[in-house]
């Protein structure tokens, strides 16, 4: 249980406070409702992009890394389809640094074309190193491109291509900030051994003159219902033939999310999982087995992977992941089984209530998402799952017709 | 009125509390070193073997040896032993380096006992099944296959051979052949080595109570898993005498770099100061490679420089990866930064920002009890006592720029460097 308390200045900003006694440190969280899903078509790696002109200097701070640094602090942050989170941890004595930092860069950023013309080279380069020149680097693009034909979710983070990078310009940037960044799209988050209207009268001396911009709520075109199998076979320069199912699925505030999610744990979480147990241990089919969500906010994708052993066809590998899916389908979870993933997902709560950084970046992204409470409620979200659930979602996902398929081989 | 334009008052780190681990012994003689903090009931412990790289005679068979313990023992099978750490939602961590094998458990501390149980089998009692062992090799062979697509690989490896010779325990020369000559009879004979009481440490960290010592004893503190001493091999480090080198991979758009050299112990007098040194070439997001190769030129996402310390030999390396048309600007570039850490003085400017960041570094290197577990283990593993931070924060308090120029006169010197790059491009 993390206790917090919660309040929201007049501009719009929403401000979250934990106490947390043990540490020296504080961290501090500004986390914007803007990810990829928020681009155009056209400009897509937009949002991530800009997380990297967030560095470049602000209007009234030149450099944003060197004070934090002199005042004991560090920082980092990432940009998914739905949010872009930025984080720094502080010794607690040098808390208003952060304060100083983070809200001038949400009035306003310096917006330098030096910094645009270096950031888009080191994006550039980012996206060579984690797509191009990866191996199996350019599955996800590829899985998104199949499963959405509407909805943004269809593009990666880092972007669809390298000239959407390249054609940036200070405009474009200008326009996205005052778009999206703003104190009544944002939400800032504070853990540490800190007081609550200690906190609050800080963000109020600094946040609190930042105008709201009245954010327009997103108009996401929804993702129609897929009708029918789709499937895609690439060749590609990698050491071992790989398959990837896609099913659609549920969005995080869906009440079924749960049971899905303990559904991937079912299959394949830890050695003991019957996938890892059936397909990898007894059957010697795979090598490499997972089940997974995506984890979007909007309706996301319950994806399945494997990598069959050596001389296994992909098609009979793929038959040997139906034939589980189809048991989920077909019989309930027993109770042990269903206990066990349930005891798993709590003692990662747990573990994940053990670092004040960790804590500040659940509350804020689950605040994005709609409230940060949710990291109390979902232990009991998570707990009240029953079998019947569990088989229902089953049989409503693992349908052939709600499938993507990606064939990824190996160049022989 | 509110000026945005200047920084609040930065508060000096003055005080840094250096909790420290505690020390006992099992009923057998075993070390316990355990830090109580936190306040979750989470429980870690490390039990730490003698059983490195550096004790291996055939490729693969440290590492191999140490992955097969969740794959059976005497009393559980390896779905009895996977089920046991699920249904308690608890993590088992198999891994090696090269000095040491690892078993590390993390569990809520209500289950500790439960998971003991099995720990101490697997440990204890590890039956090395055929079957199981088939298993980890083709899953193990693909996972070389794929690391081995990876140009920083491919860099990492040609370096450490470069560094210490191909025969060296410190290189990483496993080939995919490797995996098809061991034998389940390899394992084993390394099994009852290295793994007894006698060659074992343990850490814990956590919610660490007289309870859980007691548990650690009555599991793992009889007299019944111990063996004779180990002698510890010698090797000779074989530098090659070639400085450049060039690791051929058709088809990449990217190059991995590493330019590196062998570098002072942990026990050397200039070893904090030096430190300070290689933050401030590339130690931090504000560094001089950083600010140069990133933030100026955009040559790469990042680059960065490290110290490696190793029991027998520690080293400084740059890593980056670079678009292919860049690894020469890089390389000189590289070059730059060294010359001017041995020419210009650094600015009070920078080595105050430098200070207060290696401060703030301090403070979270003793925030919380994992954290506190490895700051014990990064000086227990050299033999070191905690004045080894006392020193380290008296030395960065008191450092100036001109002992940081007359050490990067001594240790920087470009011609000292190897330089290793893995790519679709010859070096020239």
């Amino acid at each position: 249980m993390i206790h917090f308390e919660r309040t929201k200045l007049a501009n719009g900003l929403t401000v979250i406070v934990h106490r947390d006694q043990t540490t020296p440190m504080v961290a501090v969280d500004v986390c914007y409702n803007v990810g990829s899903r928020d681009e155009h078509p056209d400009r897509t790696g937009f949002a991530h992009l800009f997380e990297h002109l967030m560095f470049g200097g602000s209007k009234h701070i030149p450099s944003y890394d060197e004070p934090l640094q002199k005042a004991g602090g560090d920082n980092n942050a990432y940009t998914s389809n739905d949010l872009t989170n930025y984080y720094l941890t502080l010794p607690k004595n040098n808390i208003e640094t952060g304060f100083w930092l983070e809200s001038d860069r949400m009035l306003e950023l310096a917006f330098s074309k030096t910094s645009l013309d270096v950031q888009r080279n080191v994006v550039i380069e980012e996206f060579k190193q984690r797509q191009l020149n990866q191996p199996y680097g350019d599955v996800w693009p590829l899985i998104r491109q199949l499963a959405y034909k509407v909805h943004p979710y269809q593009w990666p983070t880092i972007g669809r291509e390298i000239s959407h990078i390249e054609k940036a310009t200070i405009q474009q940037v200008k326009d996205f900030f005052f778009a999206h960044y703003a104190p009544d799209n944002a939400v800032l988050v504070v853990t540490g051994d800190v007081d609550f209207d200690q906190v609050v009268k800080l963000a109020d001396r600094w946040f609190g003159s930042i105008p709201n911009r009245h954010v327009k709520p997103r108009n996401i075109p929804q993702e129609p219902e897929q009708t029918e199998i789709r499937e895609q076979t690439v060749v590609r320069d990698v050491p071992s033939d790989t398959i990837y199912m896609a099913y659609h699925t549920a969005d995080r505030l869906d009440p079924v999310y749960y049971a899905t999610d303990l559904v991937s744990d079912v299959l394949s979480n830890g050695n003991s999982s019957r996938m890892y147990i059936n397909l990898v241990q007894k059957e010697k089919i795979f090598t490499e087995l997972d089940a997974y969500l995506s984890g979007d906010f909007e309706p996301g994708l319950f994806v399945v992977s494997g990598k069959p052993s050596n001389g296994v066809s992909l098609d009979f590998a793929r038959k040997a992941i139906e034939r589980e899916l189809d048991r989920m389908k077909q019989d309930r979870v027993p109770e042990y089984e269903l206990e066990k993933v349930k005891n798993k997902v709590e003692a990662n709560i747990v573990y994940g209530e053990m670092n004040y950084l960790t804590k500040a970046m659940n509350l804020a992204t689950n605040e994005i998402l709609q409230d940060a409470n949710l990291i109390n409620t979902q232990v009991e979200s998570y707990r009240s799952v029953t079998s019947e659930q569990i088989q229902e979602v089953s049989q409503h996902i693992f349908r052939p017709e709600n499938c993507s398929v990606l064939h990824y081989i190996a160049k022989k | 009125m509110l000026n945005r334009s200047i920084q609040p008052t930065v508060n000096p780190i003055e005080h840094i509390d250096l909790v420290k681990a505690e020390s006992r012994r099992l009923s057998n003689g075993i070390p316990v070193y355990f830090v109580n903090a936190g306040t979750q009931d989470v429980v870690k412990i490390d039990f730490i073997f003698e059983a490195g790289t550096w004790f291996q005679t055939t490729n693969l068979v440290a590492s191999l040896c140490n992955s097969m313990f969740e794959e059976g023992s005497r009393n559980f099978t390896a779905t009895e032993i996977a089920e046991k750490f699920d249904f308690f939602g608890a993590y088992l961590q198999l891994t090696v380096d090269q000095s040491q094998g690892f078993v590390n458990v993390v569990s809520l501390g209500k289950h500790l006992s439960a998971i003991l149980e099995v720990t101490e089998d697997l440990i204890k009692r590890s039956i090395f099944p055929e079957h199981e062992l088939e298993v980890l090799i083709a899953k193990n062979k693909q996972k070389w296959l794929l690391e081995n697509e990876k140009v920083r690989t491919l860099c990492q490896k040609k370096f450490t051979q470069v560094m210490f010779g191909d025969a060296h325990p410190y290189a990483i020369n496993n080939k995919l052949e490797d995996f098809d000559q061991i034998t389940r009879e390899d394992l084993m004979r390394f099994y009852k080595t290295f793994y007894h009481s006698g060659n074992c440490h343990i850490i814990a960290s956590g919610n660490i109570n007289e309870e859980v010592l007691q548990l650690l004893d009555r599991y793992f503190g009889g007299t019944d898993w111990q063996q004779s001493p180990v002698v510890i091999p010698e090797y000779e480090i074989c530098p090659s005498p070639v400085k450049k080198h060039h690791v051929e991979k058709a088809n990449g758009i990217q190059s991995a770099i590493r330019v590196g050299k062998f570098w002072v112990p942990k026990s050397h007098p200039d070893f904090h100061a030096l430190s300070i040194l290689s933050t401030i070439l590339g130690g931090y997001f504000g560094s001089r490679l950083m600010t140069n190769i990133r933030e100026e030129k955009g040559y790469t996402y990042g680059i960065g420089s490290y110290v490696l310390n190793l029991k027998k030999a520690s080293y400084l390396v740059i890593s980056t990866e670079v678009g292919n048309e860049y690894i020469e600007p890089t390389l000189a570039e590289i070059a730059v930064e060294m010359k001017r850490l041995q020419t210009e003085l650094v600015s009070e400017n920078e080595l105050e920002t430098v200070k207060s960041y290696l401060l703030g570094e301090f403070l979270r290197d003793f925030d919380g009890p994992f954290a506190l577990a490895s700051s014990f283990k990064a000086i227990n593993d050299f033999g070191l006592d905690y004045s080894f931070y006392d020193q380290a924060l008296k030395v960065l308090r008191n450092i100036t720029s001109a002992e940081l120029m007359q050490l990067a006169q001594q240790y920087l010197n470009i011609e000292d460097f190897y330089t290793v790059v893995a790519g679709s491009n010859q070096l020239q």
